[in-house]
């Protein structure tokens, strides 16, 4: 068995429903039950109003890539052999923006606004990370 | 840096990552890039070479070193990055009156402006601008009483090249995109119509976070800094008012200070 040297994620009482749903393969965000706001970082009150009165939604799993960056040095000894990789923030149309990765192609081929799907990448038992490559043409014409 | 998410999860760290997302909305929204950055990284090294106490004081750099570094995290490449540095500055800040009895020829704090946008960085919609930069610059000037026009030189917090593009863009130096051409032919360079960073900045002198740009506004108003001293020996304007900026986060905070020779 191979052991995952990778940095884990530090699941909170906020964040907990998020990653168990990643591992139910389901992209899950808080909706604030007052304003409507989709939120994203997990938190107790919604950043725009700030009510706590919070619903949890399970958004459909594709989005765009807003921005990306591509790594050719390991600050983490977990990615070397990974270089180079695609670090991207997806916008998703149910509002929040997230940190993930593209892969699927190589990192010519992202681009800014490109169309993406959640893939999941089931790294230990435990942990599920949700992970976008390319919209596939059958998704893209949904 | 902790921004908020479980970013190092996907291989997500530090500033460079973090800034080179906002650069490459940046390339995707108006017309910038290493085309662009080089003229900053070597214009800015140029004075770091006439500034004895620039860790790259005897390394001259052409726009062929620029463009042959490596990647760090693209779109940076090596020379978009600052310098990491150990040491000091300071700077002491009394009344006016008080300055005036001193030995060295006081500074005055002209104008102050700061704005934070703020939020984390995947939810910023400014990365590509308007940054705090915008608000902040015009409440100096109007604290100030001048204009852009009246600034003779600019000291602009300069972690990444884009951040000096960014910045000097959302003062309204330049409009989005036409810093490709603002940049060009040696603009901020000794001898140029608006010198930026000349103690070589952060890029090329000595990472000290804010105190890297005022300090040295400070020193030029003060005359203090022999071979790169702004006036005729640079081929550059005597200063009266320089601008110096600071920021935060991912862009998410800017103060700008306006700078005056009393």
């Amino acid at each position: 068995m191979t052991t995952y040297t990778k940095p884990i994620p530090k699941i909170n009482d906020d964040s907990r429903l998020f990653w168990e749903g990643c591992r139910n393969r389901e992209l899950r965000f808080q909706k604030c039950g007052t304003c409507g706001h989709v939120r994203w970082p997990p938190a107790m009150f919604c950043p725009e109003c700030h009510e706590n009165d919070t619903v949890w939604i399970t958004a459909a799993g594709h989005g765009r890539v807003y921005t990306y960056a591509v790594y050719h040095v390991p600050y983490h000894p977990g990615f070397k052999e990974d270089l180079p990789y695609v670090v991207a923030i997806v916008e998703l149309p149910e509002g929040p923006r997230i940190f993930s990765n593209i892969i699927g192609c190589t990192p010519d081929e992202v681009s800014c606004d490109m169309a993406v799907e959640v893939m999941w990448d089931d790294v230990t038992e435990e942990l599920t990370l949700p992970k976008f490559r390319p919209m596939t043409l059958s998704n893209s014409e949904m | 840096m902790a921004l908020g998410q479980d970013e190092e999860a996907f291989g997500h760290f530090g500033a460079t990552g973090s800034y080179a997302l906002a650069a490459r909305r940046a390339m995707h929204e108006f017309n910038t890039g290493p085309e662009t950055w080089q003229h900053i990284a070597v214009g800015q090294r140029k004075w770091a070479n006439l500034n004895p106490l620039a860790m790259t004081y005897n390394r001259t750099m052409t726009y062929d070193d620029y463009m042959n570094a490596r990647w760090l995290v693209e779109p940076f490449r090596l020379f978009d990055n600052c310098l990491v540095s150990d040491g000091g500055r300071a700077y002491i800040i009394t009344s006016a009156e008080r300055a005036r009895d001193l030995k060295h020829s006081p500074v005055l704090i002209a104008g102050l402006g700061q704005h934070n946008p703020a939020g984390y960085p995947q939810s910023a919609t400014f990365l590509a601008g308007p940054t705090g930069a915008r608000i902040a610059g015009e409440t100096a000037f109007r604290m100030a009483g001048i204009t852009r026009n009246d600034i003779d030189a600019c000291q602009i917090y300069d972690c990444f090249t884009y951040t000096v593009e960014i910045t000097l863009q959302d003062y309204g130096f330049f409009k989005p995109g036409e810093g490709a051409d603002w940049f060009r032919g040696g603009t901020i360079e000794p001898g140029g119509s608006m010198p930026v960073n000349t103690s070589g900045g952060q890029l090329s002198e000595a990472y000290f976070m804010g105190l890297t740009p005022i300090t040295e506004g400070v020193m030029q108003l003060m005359g203090r800094c022999g071979k790169r001293q702004l006036g005729p020996q640079t081929g550059t304007n005597e200063p009266e008012i320089i601008l110096c900026s600071d920021n935060g986060g991912i862009l998410q905070c800017n103060t700008t200070i306006i700078l005056r020779r009393a």
